[in-house]
C-alpha cells in the first residue's frame, strides 16, 4: 500500500571560510566608451559566478550586465582569490568587486565633477550616466567621462580592492566566537509516497524557502536549489560507496546510484525577502545551503508516512522495509 | 584503419587504431570536442550523439562501426543562420550551470522533439534517463525542453 | 625588388579610384552553402543582459550560449602540439609500507618517455590545513587511492598499459577501518601520531544541569555515509613549459591561488615561474579544492620536454579523489513540557579518511551548525575526526551541514512526536530571531529562518494537507 507522508527540516549555514583569513581581490577597468572589464582570480564552477560578479560590477558602475566583460582564472592577469567554496564567493568576491568599482567609478566622479559645476561627491552613477544626485538631468555620458579623465586629464579609470570577513577567534576550552561574518537560512518541505511493501519511496514534491539575502540573479538562485535539492536526495535515498576490506566495490556509476531524471521530485522554489547591510547590494550567497536539509526533510516525510523513524543515510528501500517490518512485528508482540 | 563517416553533413575521415571508439575520433582526430568523456562504459550519457536517428553512447561504439554512417554531434545543432530553438531555450531559461552534461543533454533532446514534437513531462524525463547531471537537478532542462518543443511546433505549424 | 616611392603612390591612386571601395557596402554577401561557421551570423540578444540596473535580473550566461553551442572549453578538450599523455598507478593495498618501486620494465616499453615516483618530487607532501598527503606515496600508502607512479607516453593507451608493468614491492600492514575502532588507536593511520587529528569543542552554560531539569530526555544516534561528488567532468590537467624556465598548467582545480601556492611549495619553485590557468569547472562541489596531479605532470613534462595532460578516470575519481565525511553522531537533547529545548548534547565522530584534507573546516563548521538554528542555552558539542585507512574524506557541498542537519531535524520530529506538538510549532517555538545568541555566542544579524518556515508551510498548504 502507498502512504504518503509530509516532513520539514530548516536550517542555517555560514558564509566564508571558519573564522580563518578568506580574502578575495578584484580590478575594475572601466573602457572610455562606458562598458568595462573586470578580473577576478576565481574559477567559473558552473553556479554562474562569472555573471553574478559581472552584475554586481556592472550595478555598482551604473552600467548593464552586458556592458561589463569578466575575466578570470588566471593567475597571471587575475588577482589572487581564496576560491568558489564555502558558498564565498557572491559575499567575499562581490564585496571586493564593489570595492574595486567604487575606486574606479570615484575617479570618474571627480573628472566629471567640474564639467558638471558640482563637487564629486553629489553625483551618482546610473542608466549609463554620470548624473547629479536629485537633478539627474544634468548629467554626462560615463563613456565620455571615462573618455575624459583618460585622455584630457590623464586619469584613466581604474579600481583594485580586497575584502575579507571580519571574525572573532574561537576560544579553544569553549569554541565561543563570531566565526562568520554572515549566515543564510532555509527550509525545504518534502512530500512522499512510501510503498509499505517495498519499501521504495519517491519524491513526490519539495517546497524549498530559502534566504540569500538580494538574490543578484534569481534564475541562477533557483538553478542552485533545484541542483541542490538533487544531491539531497541522492543523499537520502540512494548514494553510498560500498566498501569492504579496504576497496571499494562500487566505483563505477552503473553501481553508485545518484539522481536521473526520473528521481527528482517536482520542486517550488521560492526567496526569503532579505536584504543583508554587509553583503554586495544585500547578498549573501547560496551554493551550498541548498544542498543541506533536503535529506532531513525527506527523512521526516518518511516517518510521517509510515511511522519508522531511519537513523542511518541512505534510505534505501531494504533499509525501510527491514524497519517497518520491525516496527509491525513489535505491533504484534504488545497485541 | 581508414574510417570515413558523414558528421554534421561532412564527409569526414581519419585513420585510426581499430580499437578506438566513436568518441574518440570525434573528439581526438576530428577535433569535435562537443561529445564528453565522463565514465567512458555508457552510464553518464555525455557522450551521447545521434548516428542514423538513433541516440547513442558514442563511448561504447567503435569508430569502425560508424563507419559509413550519419552522425550528428552538438556542433551541428545550430545552422550557419540560427541556433536551434533548443539552443536558444537552454540559454534563455538557464538550463545549464557548469554545461558538461550539455551536449549529451541536447542531443538527446533533440532526438526526443523530432520524433515526438510536444513530448508530456514523464516523456522528457524518460529520454533524459541516460544523461546525468550533477548541477541543475534537471529542472529546468525539462522546462527548457517544453519550451523549445513549443517553439518547433508552432514554427514547423 | 625594393618598392620604390613611386610605385607606392602609384598603389595608393588605384585604391582611392577603385568604385567599390568608395560605394558604400550594401551589397549582400551570399555564401556558398558549405561555408563552415562557428556560429550562427544571427544570435539572439538578452534583454536582461542589458537592462540597467543590473542586480535582481534574470541575466543570461554568455556561458551559456557557449555549453549550447558545444563549444566551452574545459581542460579534456585542450590539445597542445607534441602533447603526451600520463596515467598514475594507484595503491594495491589499505595500509602498507612500500618496499621497492620498479618502473625499468615500463621505461622499456616503445611510446613510454618517463615515469615518476615520490622520491623525485622534491617537497613530496601538501594538504590545506595539516600538510600530510603525499603527492605520490615513497614511503607508506594509506588508502587504496593513494598514487605510487606515474607514466608519461605518447599515447593514453601506452600509458595506461605501462602502468601495469610497473612492478611494486609492499609489505601489508594492519588496516583500519571503522571510524569507532580507529579512535581506540590500537592501528595507527600516520605513526606515531594519535588517530584523532583534530578535535573541536563548544561549550555554553551548563548541559548536565540543565538535562537533569528538562522534563523530557531524547537520545539517539544518527550515522550518514560515504558519498563522491561525481562532478560529471573528471579531473584534468596539462602542464607545458616555456624556454625561460616557466611552467604554466591548465587545470580543472577551482582554487588556482592555492593551487600556484602548493605547486610552488611541492616543485621549489618561485611562484612568479609558475601559471595557473582554469577555464570552465565542468562541476566541483568541493572536490577540486586542492592539487591532485598539477605537481606530476610539471616534472614529467620536464623530464620529457612536451606538454603532459593527464584526466581521471571515472574509477579514479571515486577512489582517489575526496568524499564527504561520514559522521556518527549522538544526540541528547531535554526540553521542558512547553517544548522549549533547554540543553543539547552533541558528540559527533567524523571519519576523516587517510589524509587531513579539508576535515580541519568540516570538524569546525560540523561542530557551530550541529545545534541547529535553534535559541539554547545549554550546549556541549564535541567532534573528533579520526585518520582510517580508506578514501581521504574532504570538502563536499556542506562541509558537515547536510550530516548535522539530518540528525537536529530528525530529532526535532521526535521531540514533536513526544510532546503532541505540529513540527512547525515546535520548531516556531525555538528557531532563532534577529539578534539571537549563536552556539558560539555571536550575535547573529540578517536572520531568516522562522520567515523560511512560515512561508514555505504556506505553500506547502503544511496545515491543510493530509495523508
Amino acid at each position: 500500500m502507498i502512504r504518503r507522508g509530509k516532513g520539514m527540516a530548516c536550517m542555517w549555514y555560514p558564509i566564508g571560510f571558519t573564522v580563518a583569513a578568506n580574502p578575495s581581490a578584484a580590478t575594475v577597468k572601466i573602457n572610455t566608451d562606458g562598458t568595462a572589464t573586470l578580473l577576478t582570480g576565481t574559477v567559473e564552477t558552473g553556479q554562474g559566478a562569472l555573471t553574478v560578479l559581472g552584475q554586481i560590477a556592472a550595478e555598482t558602475l551604473g552600467i548593464s550586465t552586458d556592458d561589463v566583460h569578466v575575466v578570470s582564472a588566471d593567475t597571471d592577469s587575475t588577482p589572487m582569490d581564496t576560491g568558489a567554496i564555502a558558498s564565498r564567493t557572491t559575499y567575499v568576491t562581490g564585496n571586493a568587486i564593489v570595492r574595486a568599482a567604487e575606486v574606479a567609478r570615484q575617479i570618474l566622479f571627480e573628472a566629471a565633477a567640474p564639467l558638471l559645476d558640482v563637487k564629486p561627491e553629489q553625483l551618482e552613477a546610473r542608466d549609463r550616466k554620470i548624473q547629479v544626485l536629485g537633478f539627474p538631468s544634468k548629467s554626462i555620458s560615463i563613456g565620455k567621462v571615462a573618455q575624459h579623465s583618460e585622455s584630457v586629464i590623464g586619469r584613466p579609470a581604474i579600481g583594485s580592492a580586497s575584502y575579507n570577513p571580519p571574525t572573532v577567534a574561537m576560544d579553544p576550552q569553549t569554541g565561543q566566537g563570531k566565526p562568520f561574518n554572515t549566515y543564510v537560512y532555509a527550509t525545504q518541505i518534502a512530500e512522499v509516497e512510501v510503498d509499505d511493501e517495498t519499501g521504495e519511496v519517491e519524491v513526490k514534491k519539495i517546497v524549498a524557502v530559502h534566504d540569500c539575502g538580494t538574490p543578484i540573479n534569481p534564475m541562477l538562485v533557483e538553478g542552485q536549489i533545484q541542483g541542490g535539492i538533487s544531491m539531497g536526495v541522492g543523499f537520502a535515498l540512494q548514494e553510498e560507496i560500498l566498501f569492504k576490506d579496504g576497496k571499494q566495490i562500487n566505483p563505477n556509476l552503473t553501481n553508485y546510484i545518484m539522481p536521473t531524471s526520473l528521481d527528482m521530485p517536482e520542486i517550488e522554489v521560492e526567496l526569503v525577502d532579505n536584504y543583508d547591510p554587509t553583503g554586495p547590494f544585500g547578498a549573501k550567497g547560496a551554493g551550498e545551503p541548498t544542498a543541506v536539509p533536503t535529506a532531513a526533510a525527506i527523512l521526516n516525510a518518511i516517518h510521517n508516512a509510515v511511522g519508522v523513524r531511519i537513523t542511518s543515510l541512505p534510505a534505501t528501500a531494504e533499509k525501510v522495509l527491514a524497519a517497518i517490518n520491525e516496527q509491525r512485528a513489535g505491533e504484534g508482540k504488545a497485541a | 584503419m581508414l574510417v570515413q563517416l558523414k558528421v554534421n553533413g561532412e564527409l569526414r575521415s581519419a585513420d585510426v587504431p581499430p580499437e578506438t571508439t566513436l568518441l574518440k575520433m570525434l573528439r581526438e582526430h576530428l577535433g569535435l570536442t562537443g561529445a564528453k568523456l565522463g565514465c567512458d562504459v555508457g552510464d553518464c550519457g555525455t557522450c551521447t550523439v545521434i548516428v542514423d536517428g538513433q541516440s547513442v553512447n558514442s563511448c561504447l561504439m567503435l569508430a569502425a562501426k560508424a563507419s559509413g554512417r550519419d552522425i550528428t554531434t552538438i556542433e551541428g545543432l545550430a545552422n550557419s543562420a540560427d541556433l536551434h530553438p533548443l539552443q536558444k531555450s537552454f540559454e534563455e531559461l538557464g538550463a545549464l550551470q557548469c554545461g558538461f552534461c550539455g551536449p549529451g543533454m541536447l542531443i538527446s533532446a533533440k532526438n526526443l522533439l523530432d520524433k515526438n514534437p510536444e513530448p508530456t513531462v514523464p516523456e522528457i524525463r524518460d529520454a533524459l534517463s541516460g544523461n546525468l547531471c550533477r548541477c541543475t537537478g534537471y529542472t529546468k532542462i525539462i522546462e527548457a525542453i517544453q519550451d523549445a518543443g513549443r517553439a518547433m511546433s508552432s514554427a514547423g505549424a | 625588388m625594393a618598392t620604390t616611392v613611386k610605385d607606392v603612390k602609384k598603389g595608393a591612386k588605384n585604391l582611392t579610384t577603385d568604385k567599390d571601395l568608395t560605394a558604400p557596402a550594401v551589397k549582400p554577401l551570399t555564401l556558398p552553402k558549405d561555408n563552415p561557421v562557428i556560429y550562427p551570423l544571427t544570435l539572439p540578444e538578452s534583454e536582461a543582459r542589458r537592462q540597467t540596473p543590473a542586480v535582481g535580473q534574470r541575466a543570461s550566461r554568455p556561458d551559456g550560449r557557449l555549453h549550447g553551442l558545444g563549444q566551452t572549453k574545459y581542460i579534456d578538450d585542450l590539445t597542445f602540439p607534441h602533447m603526451i599523455f600520463a596515467k598514475v598507478l594507484r595503491s594495491e593495498h589499505a595500509h602498507a609500507r612500500i618496499i621497492s618501486i620498479d618502473t625499468s620494465e615500463a621505461e622499456a616499453m616503445p611510446g613510454v618517455l618517463a615515469t615518476l615516483t615520490g622520491k623525485e618530487i622534491p617537497v613530496n607532501s601538501f594538504g590545506p590545513t595539516l600538510q600530510d598527503q603525499p603527492v605520490l606515496a615513497d614511503s607508506v600508502v594509506r588508502h587504496r587511492g593513494d598514487g605510487v607512479a606515474a607514466v608519461a607516453a605518447v599515447t593514453e593507451q601506452i600509458a595506461a598499459d605501462a602502468l601495469e608493468k610497473i612492478k611494486v614491492e609492499y609489505e601489508v600492514l594492519p588496516a583500519v577501518f571503522d571510524s569507532l575502532e580507529a579512535l581506540k588507536d590500537e592501528i595507527k593511520v600516520h605513526p606515531p601520531h594519535s588517530n584523532i587529528y583534530t578535535s573541536k569543542v563548544i561549550k555554553k552554560g551548563d548541559v548536565e544541569k540543565a538535562l537533569a531539569a528538562s522534563d523530557h530526555v531524547f537520545h539517539r544516534q544518527f550515522r550518514t555515509q560515504m558519498v563522491e561528488h561525481v562532478p560529471l567532468e573528471p579531473h584534468s590537467s596539462v602542464a607545458l613549459w616555456d624556454g625561460n624556465g616557466r611552467v604554466t598548467i591548465y587545470t580543472s582545480l577551482g582554487r588556482i591561488t592555492l593551487g600556484r601556492e602548493d605547486v610552488a611549495r611541492t616543485l621549489g619553485m618561485a611562484q612568479s615561474k609558475i601559471r595557473l590557468v582554469g577555464t570552465i569547472v565542468g562541476g566541483n562541489f568541493g572536490g577540486k579544492n586542492e592539487i591532485t596531479n598539477e605537481p606530476i605532470l610539471a616534472l614529467l613534462s620536464k623530464k620529457t620536454g612536451r606538454p603532459v595532460k593527464c584526466t581521471f578516470t571515472r574509477g579514479d575519481e571515486f577512489i582517489s579523489s575526496t568524499i564527504r565525511h561520514p559522521f556518527i553522531m549522538d544526540y541528547t537533547s531535554g526540553v521542558n513540557k512547553e517544548g522549549k529545548i533547554l540543553a543539547r548534547k552533541i558528540r559527533l565522530v567524523l571519519d576523516g579518511g587517510a589524509y587531513c584534507s579539508w576535515t580541519g573546516t568540516t570538524i569546525g563548521k560540523g561542530s557551530i551548525l550541529a545545534p541547529g538554528p535553534y535559541n539554547i542555552d545549554n550546549l556541549l558539542v564535541e567532534a573528533y575526526a579520526v585518520y582510517t585507512n580508506k578514501t581521504t574524506t574532504g570538502a563536499m557541498r556542506g562541509f558537515g551541514a547536510p550530516q548535522v542537519c539530518f540528525a537536529y531535524e530528525s530529532q526535532m520530529d521526535d521531540i514533536a512526536e513526544k510532546l503532541g506538538m505540529d513540527p512547525l510549532e515546535i520548531r516556531l517555538r525555538n528557531a532563532f530571531s534577529e539578534g539571537s545568541s549563536s552556539p558560539t555566542s555571536q550575535v547573529l544579524q540578517s536572520v531568516a529562518v522562522r520567515e523560511s518556515l512560515i512561508q514555505a508551510s504556506e505553500r506547502f498548504g503544511w496545515k491543510e494537507w493530509t495523508q
